[in-house]
Order: structure tokens, then sequence, then C-alpha cells
């Protein structure tokens, strides 16, 4: 159990991180740890990928995402995906990881932000490695349940 | 006794870039001629076409045997991260290539972790030749 909390810690500490020094916008260390995200899914999903062969179509790599990556790296799994089957695909998830150790309800809604910005570029990382250009944004309405929302870029 | 043949083996990124090249040649010849090391990337090159068609036919990433150029056979590995393994080879030996392949995708993974390596960028580790030298001469060459 104990070595679930190095992961959050680390993040934790990587959010912190990015946010130190007073110049620093909001936007800047957003990306900053967004493109740390995209950087680690990117090496990521081929190393867990090795076991779970190929895929064969977009949806079928969502669902990879949704089951095998969120169990591997947030020890549960997306608890709802929606798809309008046009390149839009929406996961929920109900209780998510980095956002479970702060107050429920809308009280920290403002820094939320901050704890999904490496999850979205991890999501974005992973996709690009399996061919799939996207946009991946986050959306928090209550904590601690989230929903990212990954745009495919056709075309 | 199986006759063993000769191998050109090579790595390709995603912008079909070449990442990594080896030739394997029996050890009882002699080195062939310079001019076939470019027929080599010729024809491996030619094969990608093939190779991207029938990535979508199936889920395996073992692709068999995709292409024949005269004397050589082209078979091809495909990993979920769309990296290409090419295999030329003028003798049939499904099983050692297919081997082969294995090896090779467990070793680039593992280098693939390394942060100072930049994914799709020629492999120019000293270690990871090593390693293919030693299982080309354990499943190919023999």
């Amino acid at each position: 159990m104990a070595e679930e909390a190095v992961f959050d810690l680390v993040h934790m500490e990587a959010v912190s991180y990015v946010f130190q020094g007073e110049k620093i916008s909001e936007d800047e260390a957003v990306a900053k740890l967004e493109h740390m995200g995209f950087a680690t899914g990117y090496r990521l999903v081929e190393r867990l990928t090795r076991e779970s062969g190929r895929f064969k179509d977009e949806l079928d790599i969502m669902k990879y995402i949704c089951k095998d990556l969120w169990v591997t790296v947030y020890k549960k799994q997306i608890d709802n995906l929606r798809t309008n089957h046009q390149g839009v695909y929406v996961l929920h998830d109900n209780r998510f990881r980095f956002l479970s150790r702060m107050a429920a309800g809308k009280q920290y809604l403002q820094y939320a932000p901050r704890y999904l910005a490496f999850t979205c570029g991890l999501v974005r990382g992973c996709l690009a490695n399996l061919g799939i250009t996207c946009v991946v944004t986050a959306e928090v309405t209550q904590l601690p349940a989230c929903k990212f929302q990954i745009q495919v870029q056709r075309g | 006794m199986a006759v063993s043949g000769n191998y050109y083996f090579a790595i390709v990124g995603h912008q079909d870039n070449p990442m990594f090249e080896m030739e394997f040649v029996p050890t009882n010849k002699e080195p062939k001629k310079e001019d076939h090391r470019h027929l080599n990337q010729f024809i491996a090159h030619a094969a990608l076409d093939l190779v991207d068609e029938s990535m979508w036919t199936t889920t395996s990433m073992y692709l068999r045997l995709v292409d024949k150029f005269n004397e050589w056979y082209v078979s091809a590995f495909v990993t979920a991260g769309r990296i290409r393994l090419i295999c030329l080879h003028d003798v049939k030996n499904d099983d050692g290539i297919k081997n082969f392949f294995m090896e090779m995708y467990e070793t680039y993974i593992k280098h693939s972790m390394n942060p100072f390596y930049v994914p799709n960028s020629p492999i120019k580790s000293a270690a990871f030749e090593k390693k293919a030298l030693f299982y080309g001469r354990k499943y190919l060459t023999g």
C-alpha cells in the first residue's frame, strides 16, 4: 500500500514546484505540468502495452485508457466513458485519486485544475504514441469527481 | 541441419525513419559486397507500405511474411506504439525470427525507458547493439 503514496507525493511536489516563483503565471505552470505528463505518457504506454497487444480501432484504445491504464496508474477504473462517435470522448472519474485528499465539495475548486494538468498530459502522451493526435481538457464541478474530455484531431 | 541465411534487421520509427539497423551473416561465409546494403534499405523501405496495410487486418504484433523481393523475404512485427521491426531474410525461419522480434521488442522497451533516449531518434547505445548481436546469433544465424 505504501508505494501508492510515493506517486501521490511526487505529484504533489511537482505541482507545488512549478508554481514556485512570484512571476510565474497560472497558464505557464499548468502548461509545464501538462508537458511533463505528455512525455511520461508517451514513454509509459510503450512499456505498458507489452502484454496487451495491438488495438483494433480508436474505441478499443479509449477502452484501454479507461480500464488498463487507469488501473495501472490510479488503481481504479474510469467510472463512465461517453462518446459522440465523432471523435469526442468524455471520461468520468467520480473519485479522482489526486483530488481525493482534498475536502469534498467546492472549497478548492479554483486549485483543482493544477492537479489535473499532469493527467491531461499523460492521456495525451499515451494517445500520441498510439497514433491518435488529440486535445485533452479537464473539468471539475465538485471535488473529488472530475471529467476528462478528449477531442481527437482528424484530417 | 538448418540452412543459415543472411538477415537484415531494421527498427523503423513513426516518420518511416530507420532507428536501428543491423546485418547478420552466417559465421562461415565471407563478408558480402558493399552494395548489397543499399539494396536492403530499399527493400525494407518499400515493404513499409505493405506492413502498414496488413497492420490493420490483425491485432497480433507478429505479422509474419509481408513481402517478397527477388530472393529476399520480408517479415514484420508491429508494436502497439506503432514501432515497426522489419527483418529481411533469404531463408524461411518463422520461429527464429518471431523469437528474435520478441527479444528485440523487450530490449527496445527497456531502452525507451532511458531518460536520455529521445523517442523516434536513432538508437546509438553500445549495449543495445550487443544485445542485438547476441540475439541475432542465438535465433537467426545460429
